[in-house]
């Protein structure tokens, strides 16, 4: 059975058919409003509303270079309201890993999307578009990953880079990087991209920007990197449950010592909090049950351009860059040696002449 | 933006600076050692070489901690007691600070436990209020005053970007912080390439200038 999405449809019309309880719908909505900074009784209303009569999107999630992993977050969403509705609507229309179609009629799906839905869907992308030798290293049906989503992207309402290496080249686009993967804002020039960061991002990280969307009309508010800003405004290191143990200077110096087991500050094990910018302490992940430092894991920091290049992931937020090579300090310092040793000794040569000089010129 | 400034500034910029300072300082050090020192043709009194230890120990170990031996805080009070927390907390900021302390675990595979940032922090205040208060008696004291020029003020100004910085990032008392930080290390890179040819200079060389005049008066039986 090939699922039509149609926009006449309203999302509360498809919601019937999943059978949800109107106290499930209440919730769902209660969590959506409160996740978008909307008070309780205005703001539920507002987005009970908008789900109630606004058309369900039709997606279109694009997997390039990537590992399918934040696909695998969105289905963990603790807000099964918003994750349904978009699971529901991509799986059966255009998602390569959750889509019932494969092969011919997969493209065609696609297709027919593009075509029937022209200037309404919304594009999400998940992994890195590499443009590199003409996109040879990334093809979908024979075509490179740069003309899909250059189609893609020409018709779509909204486009979506779903983690990091859909935001910013992520792991494709890290050293090395033999097949030049970058970020869609990058692969898009002019384009107006909203970046869910995070390898993965949360859930409903992702849930909520389409709500946002879906309930106000228009892009969230998005900081100098494209995030939006409702989800990335603060630091881990701002919101961090171990928060008060930096703060009084109490650092786990070991993942296996007492320190650590007693929630000590993960700074000293290379905790990249403070230059990070997520919501992980306050969403949390796994329905919230928990994010990576509070399970004793220091922040990679996974939602920051770039991240697999910052340093090893252990070796601490204000560590240099890179490995220190101890063979140029020491040739360095050698030459330092070298180049002070011979000036001394031509100075010494010249004074002695001089020296000498003077002295004759006395005779 | 900040992020990547950051990047630059704790990466490549760093390794580059530090570099230049490894070998701005052994140039340095080797283009003094190898002068053409004067010859003391008079039969030495003592032994020289015990004479270096000896004022060596003295002056890094005995003179800035037991001040009435040489009479310094009568001399000048201030410049003892601001200039002395200065060297303190230099010190153990340097060495004893928790993020500190990851910058020499990367650079030399060692690392120990930090002070608690409480005391750090009390340090580093009175660093910044140390710093201030020599910068103001350097201005308004004649002699010093006459002493002084640009660089004995930005000798302090170097010092004091880095100490301000690091302090306001720790407690993010500005944001963002990864604006503080490039700042920071900004600030440290350019100490980097600062201190070979300036006065700062002296945390490695004025070892070596005690224990020469420690040679010198030992030779001549001088007690220095």
């Amino acid at each position: 059975m090939k699922f039509e999405p149609k926009l006449e449809e309203s999302i509360l019309a498809f919601l019937h058919k999943t059978k949800i309880s109107r106290r499930d719908f209440l919730k769902g909505c209660s969590f959506l409003a409160l996740s978008l900074g909307l008070d309780q009784v205005e703001g539920i209303a507002k987005v009970a509303m908008a789900i109630a009569t606004k058309p369900r999107p039709p997606v279109i999630w694009l997997e390039l270079q990537d590992c399918a992993g934040c696909s695998e977050s969105l289905t963990r969403s603790q807000n099964p309201l918003l994750s349904q509705m978009v699971l529901n609507t991509i799986s059966l229309d255009y998602h390569e890993t959750l889509m019932a179609p494969a092969g011919i009629q997969a493209e065609k799906s696609r297709q027919d999307t593009l075509r029937e839905y022209a200037g309404k869907y919304i594009l999400v992308v998940e992994g890195s578009p590499s443009p590199k030798d003409n996109g040879i290293y990334c093809t979908v049906g024979g075509r490179s990953n740069m003309a899909i989503l250059e189609e893609a992207a020409a018709g779509a309402a909204v486009i979506v880079a779903v983690g990091n290496c859909a935001s910013f080249g992520g792991i494709p686009g890290a050293s090395p990087a033999p097949t030049g993967g970058i970020g869609v804002r990058e692969a898009l020039p002019g384009k107006t991209v909203i970046n869910i960061a995070g390898c993965p991002p949360i859930a409903e990280a992702i849930t909520n920007t389409f709500a946002y969307v879906l309930v106000y009309d228009r892009l969230p508010r998005l900081d100098e990197l494209g995030r939006p800003t409702f989800v990335y405004a603060n630091t881990i290191h701002d919101r961090c449950i171990r928060r008060s143990f930096y703060d009084a200077g109490k650092y786990a110096m070991g993942f296996d010592d007492v320190r650590a087991r007693d929630g000590y500050c993960l700074y000293m094990l290379g905790c990249k909090g403070p230059t990070t910018y997520n919501a992980c302490p306050t969403l949390r992940w796994n329905g919230g049950v928990s994010y990576p430092i509070q399970s004793g894991h220091p922040c990679l920091g996974c939602s920051e351009p770039h991240f697999w290049d910052r340093g090893s992931f252990y070796a601490g937020q204000s560590a240099p860059l890179a490995s220190p090579s101890g063979t140029i300090a020491a040739i360095a310092a050698g030459a330092g040696a070298a180049v002070g040793v011979g000036s001394a000794l031509l100075a010494r040569a010249l004074s002695a002449r001089k020296e000498k000089e003077e002295k004759t010129d006395g005779e | 933006m900040a992020n990547e400034l950051l990047a630059f500034a704790r990466g490549p910029l760093f390794y580059a600076c530090l570099t230049f300072f490894l070998f701005a300082m052994t140039f340095r050090l080797f283009r003094i050692l190898l002068m053409r020192w004067q010859k003391d043709r008079a039969k030495p009194k003592g032994s020289a070489g015990w004479g270096a230890v000896k004022s060596f120990l003295k002056a890094v170990l005995i003179f800035p901690f037991f001040p009435g031996l040489k009479g310094l805080p009568q001399r000048s009070t201030l410049v003892y007691f601001a200039g002395g927390i200065f060297h303190l907390s230099l010190f153990l900021v340097i060495f004893f600070e928790s993020a500190h302390i990851l910058v020499w675990k990367e650079l030399i595979g060692l690392t120990w436990d930090p002070i608690p940032s409480p005391i750090i922090d009390g340090f580093t205040a009175a660093t910044i209020l140390a710093l201030i208060a020599l910068a103001i008696n350097r201005m308004t004291n004649p002699v010093l005053r006459l002493l002084s020029g640009p660089a004995s003020y930005l000798n302090l100004l170097f010092v004091f970007i880095p100490f301000t910085t690091g302090f306001l990032m720790v407690h993010h008392l500005i944001s963002p912080y990864s604006t503080v930080f490039a700042v920071h290390m900004l600030s440290v890179d350019w100490l980097l390439l600062w201190i070979p040819s300036s006065r700062i200079s002296h945390f490695v060389f004025y070892f070596f200038s005690r224990a020469a005049h420690g040679a010198e008066y030992a030779r001549r039986h001088a007690e220095p």
